[in-house]
């Protein structure tokens, strides 16, 4: 039982740290809280669904596609939605979980009540040192998880356009005063942090199918990670995912598996009581 | 000229407020409860097509009372507490002389306390739960699937007729998944088939430390009380960790593996899966069965799968039948009718338990057929009266 919950609890940790690292950058740089992040997260599943599905398209082609269509689609939601509410955290906040609602239920209209999965890339399942099996599926979904994150995180430190990132959400004001057009960098953060939901959406729906309202727990699980390893922070985000994803497994392999969500619950209090600004707070982007 | 104006608008709006007042009176309205939304929205889906036939069926063949028949659905999204306002809402706004419907036990507990309180007889179609009946409700009835009634009758029999040795219990943390789980450890133990049981989360997705848990048992059969999309997950996941179909899974709610997402949910992983349902092709027990199937090819241009559109369809027909034989809207007068129901329906002949005391009391069970995929056709194992093969383990 040990080997299979510490390898699933990393897998798992590795692709929830995926799916928060787009509220964590949207949350640092623009202080907003994207409650609609799950309902682009299960769009990002629809597109590669009906690209690869219905379209016939390469799964990889699909997935980058989807991608891209979300990554558009969050800067236009910046533009005509988001933009509006700057100054008052609480309108964004209400504006982006009326978002979440609207869109569940166009997907409920759209796509039907039924779960759709795109193909999967990967069949079957591997024998892991002779101990347990383990869908290969998830193992490139690991793999394709840490690629993504290696990206944002070399994107963040070594590009120009990280550079600007990490100033702006240091400090706004001076990051403007140096010349960055923040109204274009929030367009583009908004983007950005959508295009994540939407990574961690292609990459999971061929292992679990994206149904019109299961972007409530995705989000719900992003925010805990969020939280946990602290407001805007990029190792918080990975660490944060990877302490979430063990100690469910763990926790559900030797205490309850009734209450697997439970205890990412527990661990997120009981550390916000020791950390308050949780595990990596107040660090930077 | 003003005042001629007024008084020929004022005589408009009667005629109009009378005419509409007319129209309204020409329909008897009966409520469903039922998720539209969340995770079971595709139960929505059956209900709406049942309702659709079950109305055209009953104001094709004289309506209710001499009035057309006319049925308000209510979302309840399958929580408790949109449930019992959603209930409330149908007797309150919509004057419905009768509720029919529900798919979630733990909505439904919420939904006949308000039947209960507003004195409105509630006919459940689809949630499992024993305590719904068992609280001996005077205005709560169930014309559908009780936990002990699919337990003792049908899947601890077929467990025990296949000669499964060692079984493991899977239920979701739910009214209906707790309480059939309980009802199946016991039936098992007094069976002495050797069992364990897992309880695992409604919406939970990720299986594979349960599964661990049961390939450590090495069982010969699952039975999985979870339900929707989480059932699709778990099949799917045993197959990857090589347990299934070593061990055969029985998905013990039934309409999750006739989805049409099934196949592509599960792959391959879904071949030799059983299931409980109460419909199959094959087996049709009255002759309203066939023509409820050729009716709904008809009117939606396939077979039907998810059963659930069948039994709100024989819900609506009990409704209506009680309602005419009371030849009134009377809540207590529809009690009485319903406590004397002696109708065939698409699963057989309906008539409700007046005993008091246990969950049989204002009860009808449908029969239960275990089925299983057989290189995606449905084969009935059991009961043997009406098999149309029998189980393939590998």
């Amino acid at each position: 039982m040990f080997p299979l919950a510490l390898t699933n609890g990393l897998v798992i940790g590795i692709i929830y740290a995926l799916a928060a690292l787009g509220v964590s950058l949207v949350v640092g740089i623009m202080n907003v809280v994207n409650f609609a992040h799950g309902e682009l997260y299960i769009l990002a599943g629809y597109f590669s669904y009906l690209f690869a599905d219905t379209l016939g398209m390469h799964y990889l082609a699909a997935m980058l596609a989807a991608v891209g269509l979300v990554f558009l689609l969050g800067m236009v939601i910046e533009v005509l939605l988001i933009r509006k509410t700057y100054g008052n955290d609480l309108y964004s906040l209400i504006l982006t979980f009326i978002l979440s609602i609207v869109l569940q239920n166009a997907y409920l209209l759209i796509f039907g009540p039924y779960p759709n999965k795109p193909p999967n890339w990967l069949k079957g399942a591997t024998n892991v040192f002779g101990l347990f099996y383990y869908g290969n599926q998830r193992l490139a979904a690991c793999g394709a998880g840490l690629v993504v994150i290696a990206i944002v995180y070399l994107m963040l430190k070594k590009t120009w356009f990280g550079r600007m990132l990490r100033a702006t959400s240091q400090d706004r004001e001076v990051a403007e005063l140096n010349g960055v057009n923040t109204t274009a960098l929030n367009m583009l953060s908004f983007g950005f942090g959508c295009a994540l939901a939407a990574a961690a959406g292609v990459i999971l729906s061929p292992i679990f199918p994206v149904t019109p309202t299961g972007g409530v727990a995705v989000a719900l699980t992003a925010f805990v990670v969020v939280v946990l390893g602290g407001m805007g922070s990029f190792w918080g985000c990975v660490v944060g995912g990877l302490v979430i994803g063990l100690v469910e497994n763990f926790g559900a392999a030797y205490i309850s598996s009734g209450y697997r969500h439970v205890f990412g619950f527990i661990i997120l209090i009981v550390v916000l009581l020791v950390r308050p600004a949780g595990l990596f707070g107040n660090r930077e982007l | 000229m003003k005042k001629r104006l007024a008084s020929m608008i004022f005589v408009m709006l009667l005629i109009f407020l009378g005419s509409f007042g007319l129209a309204a009176a020409e329909t008897v309205k009966i409520g469903v409860v039922g998720p539209r939304t969340g995770t079971a929205a595709a139960t929505g889906k059956s209900f709406t097509e049942g309702i659709k036939l079950a109305t055209d069926y009953v104001n094709a063949h004289g309506g209710v009372l001499g009035k057309q028949l006319e049925v308000v659905f209510e979302d309840t999204a399958g929580s408790p507490d949109k449930a019992a306002s959603g209930f409330e809402r149908l007797v309150t706004r919509d004057n419905v002389v009768v509720v029919l419907g529900e798919s979630h036990s733990s909505a439904a507990l919420a939904e006949i306390e308000v039947a209960n309180r507003l004195k409105v007889p509630f006919i459940v179609a689809e949630a499992w739960a024993d305590p719904i009946t068992a609280k001996n409700y005077k205005y709560v009835f169930r014309a559908g699937p009780s936990n002990s009634g699919v337990v003792n009758e049908t899947i601890a029999q077929w467990v025990v007729h296949e000669g499964f040795k060692k079984a493991y219990i899977v239920a979701e943390n739910t009214d209906w998944g707790l309480g059939i789980g309980k009802l199946c450890e016991a039936a098992l133990n007094a069976a002495g088939v050797a069992n364990q049981t897992v309880v695992t989360e409604r919406k939970g997705q990720d299986h594979y430390t349960e599964l661990a848990k049961i390939k450590a048992f090495n069982p010969d059969v699952i039975l999985a009380f979870v339900y929707g999309t989480g059932l699709h997950y778990f099949v799917a996941q045993a197959g990857e960790m090589q347990l299934s179909p070593h061990a055969i899974i029985l998905d013990g709610a039934g309409p999750p593996s006739l989805w049409p997402d099934f196949w592509n949910n599960v792959g391959d992983y879904g071949n030799l899966e059983c299931l409980v349902s109460s419909m199959h092709k094959d087996v049709e027990l009255t002759q309203l069965a066939t023509l409820f199937r050729q009716n709904y090819e008809k009117e939606f241009g396939t077979a039907p799968t998810d059963y659930k559109s069948r039994s709100i369809f024989d819900a609506v027909l009990i409704a209506a039948d009680a309602i005419n034989r009371a030849g009134t809207t009377n809540a207590d007068a529809l009690v009485d009718a319903l406590e004397k129901t002696s109708l065939t329906v698409t699963r057989g002949q309906v008539s409700f338990g007046t005993t008091k005391g246990g969950p049989e009391y204002h009860q009808w069970m449908p029969p239960m057929l275990v089925i299983q995929w057989q290189d995606k056709n449905q084969v009935v194992l059991y009961p043997l009266a009406g098999a149309t093969g029998s189980l393939k383990r590998k």
